[in-house]
């Protein structure tokens, strides 16, 4: 067991993403180690917060009240996010190895978890500070189990509910509902379930006659998880034989080369794991409008412009910064056949104003708060389809580095490299600085249509930008083919 | 048809390829054997522009490979499983191939059906391309390359993989080609099977091309003693 874990641990740490690129490793460190201490922070703190929020309440009791949200949003991200170790086993099925070995592993595995780290730095500084130091040793202890013993069960749980969970959308929005139903529940004040939730941990910690009973949660969870591996630890049901919905896009034959290769685009984002959860992601993020869109904001050119920027183009954005490395699996099979690469570059860029278009109409209903947010966006749609586009699609000749589309998009930094960086400072840089401009020539009022009138303008040497690329592109393709084949 | 000039690739100070001068004439049929690591894949991507050569260039029909894209019309090539669509179906992957050369779905469903032998599109309907055996990717994308009618074919061992029936319909298949003047480049580990279909044989060591010689009835036994350690 423990030469496995050293596999896994190696295979972390040899993979050829850390040796790429040093730098983004370097702002990749400090970043987690910032948020690391700001979730020791806010756990430190927490009584404080506590006291600030609920005024004179016992700080012990509220949160573990809050506990309840917390488990029952761990388990939601956990089940749609948290990538369950399964497949990793392959290799080892057929050395002598004890298969029950085998099994326990990935399970074992499961523990050493993003969404674990977070419970213990989230819960850990606040027990030291407020039970551990101030409560009876009996009490600490008993608490602390406890409440382990539920995150872990929900580390375990995750494995069940996925397996008969995640293949049907139905039952997943079902679930959501459920859980949205009981915080409804709770915060209406209809059924206090919060606070039934810490009644019982009380109990459980006072009386310890059932002190028992969190633990067994997370024994049986990790016993239905074990069962359920056991069951699926052979090769071919990992191959799961689906019925394939044929979304054929045929209307798009009707437009030739481009066409073709916007339907293999489209096919690439909806079958693949990581592309399509980018997708759904990016939906949700739309709802940041009702963050930047308050009536304080609404004369804040600066806010404005970000929102109309970024906002509707959250997709096209997102999922335009790793052109090129997405079809990094197949990419040779581009370089090969007849696709001239003109017309390549050219459905990029129609992919992505399609993309942000769509974007723009998605966060148009916006527009009831103030019409003036529908004439901004508008500007930016122009300047995002012939400026912004461009630039990322320059940028992305950069990318070199292998995308497996089947891993999960949650904290994935797998294609990340120097360009995701660099590309974000010209493409939020140039409208500011156009800005300022304005500022200080004093004509600020004509900034929204400086914006629409250069966005125009890059549409009209559309064709002369692409056929910039396309050179950059012939320029870099043995570059990035060789990276892409570094898987 | 295909010029190998001064046609050199390193890799830091490792020589993975260097071929002074190498000329494939209309309608040779070329087995590159040789041991891992001699080079046959290196100078295949080279042939595709798939590499950048240190030195030297590659000329197909007097054109430059790496400047001209005009080769692409009329070569048909399948290495590796970079070269399919992983999500795609077998047959959509076949109509995507397909439309780059001009032919439509009812034209996919003939060839198809021409080659059913050795393809049984029935056995994979409703599977993505990814979910299918390393033989079953290798015939894809084998069938894919003969789709656009090529005059030259560059195939990286097509005989890996591929079940007894399915290589000796593989054998007649490139013959075939082969007799109606279709250039054939093929590497194989198996010297039985290029010897036996191939006109001419390259052998490839640490990167120089070593024997050039046109297929005799001793080539194989010559070919097996080079290989005996």
């Amino acid at each position: 067991m423990y030469k496995l874990l050293t596999h896994q641990w190696k295979e972390k740490i040899r993979s050829s993403f850390w040796q790429k690129n040093i730098i983004l490793n370097i702002v990749l460190g400090i970043l987690g180690l910032y948020l690391i201490l700001n979730f020791i922070a806010v756990s430190f703190f927490a009584d404080k917060i506590l006291l600030d929020v609920f005024k004179d309440c016992d700080v012990i009791e509220s949160f573990t009240r809050l506990l309840f949200y917390y488990l029952l949003f761990d388990l939601i991200a956990r089940f749609f996010f948290q990538q369950l170790p399964t497949i990793s086993i392959q290799p080892y099925l057929t050395l002598p190895i004890k298969k029950s070995t085998l099994i326990h592993y990935p399970i074992i595995k499961s523990v050493f978890s993003f969404f674990n780290l977070l419970a213990i730095l989230l819960i850990l500084p606040f027990f030291i500070k407020n039970i551990y130091l101030t409560q009876s040793f009996q009490f600490s202890l008993l608490w602390i189990v406890t409440v382990l013993s539920l995150i872990a069960g929900n580390n375990f749980l995750n494995f069940s509910l996925k397996k008969y969970f995640s293949r049907q959308a139905l039952i997943s929005l079902l679930f959501l509902s459920f859980v949205g139903l009981l915080i409804y529940l709770d915060i209406a004040k209809i059924i206090s379930i919060s606070e039934y939730f810490s009644a019982a941990i009380f109990y459980l910690v006072n009386t310890t006659t059932f002190i028992f009973v969190p633990a067994l949660f997370a024994v049986i969870s990790y016993y239905w998880a074990y069962t359920i591996l056991k069951n699926n630890a052979y090769i071919e049901d990992s191959q799961k034989l689906t019925i394939k919905k044929s979304n054929g896009f045929s209307f798009l034959n009707n437009y030739g080369e481009i066409g073709q290769l916007i339907g293999v685009e489209l096919k690439m984002i909806l079958r693949n794991k990581r592309p399509r959860s980018l997708l759904y992601i990016s939906g949700l993020f739309v709802l940041y409008g009702f963050m930047f869109y308050k009536n304080e904001n609404l004369d804040n050119y600066i806010i404005l412009s970000l929102s109309g920027l970024l906002l509707p183009a959250m997709f096209s954005t997102n999922y335009g910064q790793f052109l090129f490395s997405w079809e990094s699996s197949f990419f040779d099979s581009y370089l090969t056949n007849k696709i001239s690469h003109f017309n390549y570059i050219k459905s990029k860029h129609i992919f992505f104003s399609i993309s942000s278009s769509i974007g723009f109409l998605l966060v148009l209903p916006y527009a009831l708060i103030s019409s003036k947010i529908a004439f901004i966006n508008a500007a930016f749609l122009l300047y995002n389809i012939g400026i912004s586009s461009i630039i990322m699609m320059f940028f992305c000749t950069f990318n070199t580095s292998y995308i497996d589309l089947g891993k999960s998009q949650f904290m994935n930094y797998q294609g990340t490299g120097i360009t995701q960086f660099l590309v974000i400072l010209p493409i939020i840089g140039f409208p500011i600085l156009i800005y300022y401009l304005h500022i200080i020539l004093g004509i600020l009022p004509f900034y929204f249509y400086t914006i629409a009138v250069t966005g125009l303008i890059g549409i009209a040497l559309n064709k002369y930008f692409l056929e910039l690329i396309v050179s950059r592109f012939n320029y870099r393709k043995y570059k990035m083919a060789v990276g892409f084949r570094q898987k | 048809m295909i010029e190998l000039i001064n046609l050199q690739k390193v890799y830091g100070t490792q020589v993975a390829l260097s071929i002074g001068k190498l000329e494939i004439a209309q309608n040779d049929f070329i087995g590159l054997v040789g041991n891992n690591g001699a080079g046959k894949t290196t100078m295949l991507s080279l042939i595709l522009d798939l590499i950048k050569p240190t030195k030297g260039l590659v000329k197909s029909k007097s054109l430059n490979v790496s400047e001209s894209d005009e080769w692409k019309n009329y070569t048909g090539s399948f290495l590796n499983e970079g070269f399919l669509i992983p999500f795609l179906s077998p047959i959509e992957f076949f109509e995507f191939i397909g439309s780059l050369h001009g032919k439509n779905s009812a034209d996919i469903k003939d060839f198809l059906e021409e080659n059913e032998q050795f393809f049984k599109q029935d056995a994979f309907s409703g599977k993505y391309i990814r979910e299918l055996s390393a033989g079953n990717k290798n015939k894809i994308g084998i069938l894919a390359s003969f789709l656009s009618k090529p005059e030259i074919l560059i195939l990286d061992e097509p005989f890996s993989n591929l079940d007894p029936s399915s290589q000796s319909w593989l054998k007649s298949k490139l013959k075939a080609l082969s007799n109606e003047g279709v250039t054939i480049l093929i590497s194989s580990h198996d010297l039985k099977h290029v010897t036996e279909v191939c006109n001419r044989i390259l052998l490839l060591e640490d990167g120089h091309i070593v024997k050039d010689t046109n297929t005799s009835n001793e080539t194989l036994i010559e070919l097996e003693q080079y290989f005996d350690i």
